[in-house]
């Protein structure tokens, strides 16, 4: 009895240890809540991001804002994080206030019943002519649930020195109107192939362009839930197939060295011989963040700075960006949704944002906390065409547009993003369209017919979406 | 009285796992569960039971029984040389006779790989065997190859570079857990047996594989949950869709995908779960049942 | 005849080195690849993979500080979780398996086998419904959640139980009791220091595992200040468009580096934790 006796102080003991662990915990989670009162009466607004750009905002909305406190938590998307935190936190306690949604998922979210309606937001947006495609993402059934502070419409780029080559002139006009549409492309794709004796190639790789397809349709992929083909995807299976088919294309994949490499001219084939891209698909931030850094190999000895011109290209269309939506549940509904009209909607914030003002000595000096790698350089592309049409002289001299040569490069994307649009995109688009990729793929190597192509895709996305009609 | 308290004894030193599971780990295995049954998506707070619809969908869909198939074909393939090097390693590094130099450091390169980051490794894989990759480079410019080959589009290269990462990642695993059954074998056990004459394999067969069976059914068994959840590498490897023609499509990566759809299909990917479960279950039970009858009889065979 | 033998087995161990060093240079080409990267810019990572070092090994570093990252506190909140979670797995595990295997109580067998089936349960989505279950319990936010559940980890008892089966000796136990000791005492006294090895390969894994798991930990820790060094570096991450990767592996590698630390202090136990002698005849 005395052993048991023992035995049960031991385990009681340990319960108290294995408390201890768990208490200091608790107050650390009621810290900020307590505190704040106390000392400063400041309103806690939770932001959760998957970037740290939003960050720069968040501390210059402090600096108009100063009884608000915004706590920002960065949770990466590489391996899906910041998705599976945030689907584990709906209908919890744990929402946070305001949540960053990434061009793949910010539809389901929109489409959802867990983002709050901030409609009264869209008169800001008309004064400021937001760019439509920038808060119709963030639409579902008429009601406004997210915007944007950046609009990320798609270009082409190219090189000038290939296109003076093979055309006869670099200049971005005469191009566009050479590469109007994706007949043109084409065409000039065939050009290109027989004036290089097949060492250049019209494009790195043919997911490059799929986009531009995705972005044209006429209908929807599920219209009343049931799977439909608009003919213009239909086209793109036809258009990619003459790609590989005619050697029109490096089959490189986006984001690997083969990519990377045409953008400094270092791109050579397994036995050594070198070849040419002529030309890049990439919206706005994939000139400050790829192309440009990519333009200089990595010896520095190759470099094709200087050489590029920007147009629109055969088609309109977006890739990428990031939106904002007010959770439902939040207890800060008028402050969150201030937040977001400051991020997204505010003349003079997105005129900081765009043209350099938030340096890190900017931030440092509302909170001295700020790492030193926070700040925002001049040249994002913002979603208002009052904001691009007052700055965008301002970037005729800037780094980006001596890289295009002298082209304003502000100016090439503002030509581009009116006539971009996202009426049709759902939720279930970015699934859909990633499950064509491999049965497109294994067509074009000729491995099973384009009929097999389009069964194995339904079968995919049939796997995925349980409730979709599929014939 | 002395032996009735011993059992008393029993339920304490058992009750602290019971009282941590039912805190921590019961509500969501029910949870999962109970979703098997539903329609439940994480992007609506309303759903519906279904009673066995979710499953019904998985027997009637080609791309489940593609993913237990191919589940299977990955982790054997992986297992069986695991095993190999790994019982080749840990009999060398604990035999006496041989006395090998550095062990542990031996050991601690073929643990390794273990520690790298899945993510890492997968884009460093995928980097060397892409079209533009020094794979390539490599075998075209010395002439084995006439030209490039897109190896991460080809079903059997890519289930071979799965197979080997594996295999890469997790046999000094294997041979830490092997060796830690070998060296609580007495030495004195193998002396006798030179003594009696006994050959390296002889003493192998009948004394280092009857000891250390315990934990052998444990390698086994968790190498087989292990192989049945298999995802990382699959999953980062390609596009995460157990391209190129499925070829990887794994169980998990299968569950993945109806979770991580737009809408959160968690009613349907509990489905696919609970049958994974079942099914390594009933494995698990055959493994159990074989291996434990041979050793009680061995066992009955020693007296 | 004394010569041969002796000649054969040097002819063996040759043999064998060759199969260790050609075993070694498998294991390690990826692992270099991987570490060299730490020391190359992030546009010579993109361009295409190198066996030599390059030189941003240094601006890297910068690269890593300028994020404004606790670095230190990074590690002792690694740290504090991976020791916790580490002991707390390899005591409990004992414990328990040592509960099934030395008392012959009602029930064992089907606890036993629960266990087991625990053990078979696929874990990686109930996060989602283990994170709703941890905000219940308030336990959100807070190591608690990472930690506890270790107390009831199948895996680890499974193994404890296998082995405690294959070293278990009735004998020195019902000499201890015979000396007095109480039941938890030939537990601590007899049980734990024969089961060393074990408990130290036990402990490796629990140790790595807690040590870089960052996916759980970022669904169920929001606050900076508790994040640990994985997850430190996987905020490296955070430009959607502009990753530093030379800065990321540079975090990575430098995260390896106290498992290493860890793992030879542990493995010497594996080989040693049976000096004590004879175990089972």
């Amino acid at each position: 009895m005395k052993r048991l006796f023992g035995f049960l102080a031991v385990l009681m003991v340990m319960s108290l240890v294995l408390g201890a662990c768990g208490t200091p915990a608790a107050p650390a989670t009621d810290a900020p809540v307590a505190e704040a009162p106390v000392t400063e009466k400041k309103t806690i607004l939770n932001v959760w991001s998957f970037t740290n750009e939003i960050l720069t905002m968040a501390v210059a909305f402090e600096k108009s804002h100063p009884n608000v406190d915004v706590v920002y938590t960065m949770i990466p998307m590489t391996n899906g994080e910041y998705q599976t935190k945030l689907l584990a936190t709906l209908g919890t306690a744990d929402v946070p206030d305001v949540v960053a949604l990434e061009a793949a998922f910010v539809k389901s979210y929109v489409e959802s019943d867990f983002l709050a309606d901030i409609g009264d937001l869209q008169k800001y947006a008309d004064e400021l002519k937001m760019y439509p495609f920038v808060y119709e993402v963030g639409m579902a059934d008429g009601v406004h649930k997210a915007y944007a502070y950046q609009a990320t419409p798609g270009a082409l780029f190219y090189r000038r020195s290939l296109a003076k080559e093979y055309f006869g002139t670099d200049d971005p006009v005469e191009i566009q109107e050479l590469l109007g549409d994706f007949d043109k492309y084409i065409a000039a794709a065939e050009v290109i192939k027989e004036k290089s004796g097949g060492n250049t190639y019209m494009v790195s790789s043919n997911g490059d362009f799929q986009n531009l397809f995705f972005a044209n349709r006429e209908q929807p992929w599920v219209v009343d839930g049931k799977l439909t083909v608009d003919p213009m995807v239909e086209k793109m299976v036809e258009t990619v197939k003459i790609f590989r088919d005619n050697g029109y294309e490096a089959r490189a994949t986006q984001w690997q060295e083969g990519w990377f490499a045409g953008m400094n001219d270092t791109l050579t084939d397994a036995a050594g011989n070198p070849k040419k891209i002529f030309s890049y698909f990439l919206p706005t931030w994939g000139l400050p963040y790829v192309l440009y850094p990519n333009s200089t190999s990595s010896d520095g000895a190759s470099t094709t700075k200087g050489d590029w011109a920007v147009i629109e290209g055969p088609l309109p269309y977006q890739w990428g960006g990031t939106w904002l939506g007010v959770m439902k549940e939040t207890k800060n509904m008028d402050l969150a949704k201030e937040f977001i009209r400051f991020c997204t909607l505010d003349e003079e914030n997105l005129t900081n944002w765009a043209t350099g003002v938030y340096t890190n000595e900017y931030l440092k000096a509302i909170d001295p906390t700020v790492p030193e790698d926070q700040y925002q350089a001049a040249g994002d592309f913002v979603g208002s065409q009052v904001v691009v049409e007052k700055i965008t002289a301002s970037f005729d001299e800037s780094e980006m547009s001596a890289f295009l040569g002298g082209q304003n490069s502000y100016g090439g994307f503002a030509a581009a993003a009116p006539s971009v649009n996202a009426r049709l995109m759902q939720g279930s688009d970015d699934a859909i369209q990633r499950a064509l990729n491999d049965p497109l793929n294994s067509f074009l190597e000729g491995t099973i017919t384009q009929d097999e192509m389009w069964t194995l895709w339904k079968d995919a996305v049939r796997n995925e979406f349980p409730d979709l009609v599929i014939e | 009285m002395l032996k009735l308290k011993h059992h008393q004894y029993g339920y304490l030193f058992v009750a602290p796992f019971i009282i941590g599971f039912l805190v921590f780990g019961l509500y969501p295995v029910v949870n999962t569960i109970v979703l098997s049954f539903t329609d439940r998506t994480l992007m609506s707070s309303s759903y519906s039971y279904i009673g066995l619809k979710n499953f019904q969908n998985l027997f009637a869909d080609s791309t489940f029984t593609t993913a237990i198939k191919n589940t299977w074909q990955l982790w054997l393939m992986n297992f069986i040389p695991q095993m190999g090097i790994a019982f080749l390693l840990s009999i060398w590094f604990t035999n006496n006779r041989l006395k090998l130099r550095g062990v542990g450091v031996w050991r601690m390169i073929f643990y390794m790989p273990n520690l790298m980051m899945a993510s890492a490794v997968a884009a460093l894989f995928f980097s060397l065997f892409s079209f533009y990759g020094p794979v390539n480079q490599f075998l075209v410019r010395s002439g084995l190859l006439a030209e490039a080959i897109d190896f991460l589009r080809k079903p059997a290269i890519v289930r071979g570079l799965v197979v080997f990462i594996q295999w890469w990642m997790w046999f000094g695993q294997t041979t830490i857990l092997l060796m830690a059954a070998m060296t609580a074998i007495s030495p004195s056990l193998y002396e006798a047996a030179v003594v009696d004459g006994a050959g390296t394999i002889q003493m192998f067969l009948k004394i280092t594989l009857p000891l250390i069976k315990p934990v052998l059914i444990y390698i086994l068994v968790t190498s087989l949950v292990g192989g049945m959840q298999m995802f990382d590498i699959p999953y980062l490897l390609t596009d995460g869709r157990g391209s190129p023609g499925n070829s990887i499509l794994t169980n998990t990566i299968n569950m993945y995908m109806k979770f991580h759809s737009s809408k959160g299909h968690i009613g349907a990917a509990s489905a696919v779960g609970l049958v994974v479960f079942v099914m390594t279950s009933v494995v698990a039970l055959l493994i159990f049942f074989l291996l434990r009858e041979k050793h009680d009889q061995s066992a009955e065979a020693d007296r | 005849m004394k010569i041969s033998y002796r000649s054969m087995t040097i002819l063996y161990r040759v043999f064998i080195y060759l199969f260790l060093v050609i075993l070694v240079v498998i294991t390690l080409i990826p692992v270099w690849m991987l570490i060299v990267n730490a020391t190359r810019s992030t546009v010579e990572i993109q361009q295409g993979i190198s066996l030599l070092p390059s030189k941003y090994l240094f601006s890297n570093y910068k690269i890593l500080l300028s994020k404004g990252l606790d670095l230190p506190r990074g590690f002792f909140n690694s740290l504090t979780i991976a020791v916790l979670t580490t002991v707390i797995t390899v005591y409990f595990a004992m414990l328990t398996a040592y509960g099934i295997v030395g008392y012959n109580f009602k029930g064992r067998k089907s606890l036993y086998n629960m266990i087991i089936v625990l053990v078979m349960i696929p874990m990686q989505f109930s996060i989602i419904g283990f994170y709703q279950w941890m905000s219940k319990l308030g336990l959100t936010d807070s190591y608690a959640s990472l930690i506890l559940p270790s107390i009831a980890s199948a895996g680890s008892v499974f193994f404890a139980k296998q082995y405690l089966d294959s070293i278990m000796i009735q004998d020195l136990i019902d000499a201890g009791r015979i000396d007095g000791a109480t039941e938890l005492g030939i537990f601590h006294r007899i049980m734990l220091p024969i089961a060393k090895p074990g408990m130290f390969t036990m402990g490796i894994f629990a140790f790595v595992a807690a040590w870089n798991n960052f996916f759980n930990a970022f669904i169920l820790i929001t606050s900076r200040d508790k994040y640990t060094l994985p997850m430190l570096v996987q905020t490296l991450r955070g430009d959607v468009y502009r990753h530093e990767y030379g800065a990321i592996y540079l975090g990575l590698a430098a995260s390896v580096v106290p498992i290493i630390i860890i793992y030879f202090l542990f493995s010497r136990y594996i080989v040693n934790g049976i000096s004590m002698g004879a175990v089972k005849e």
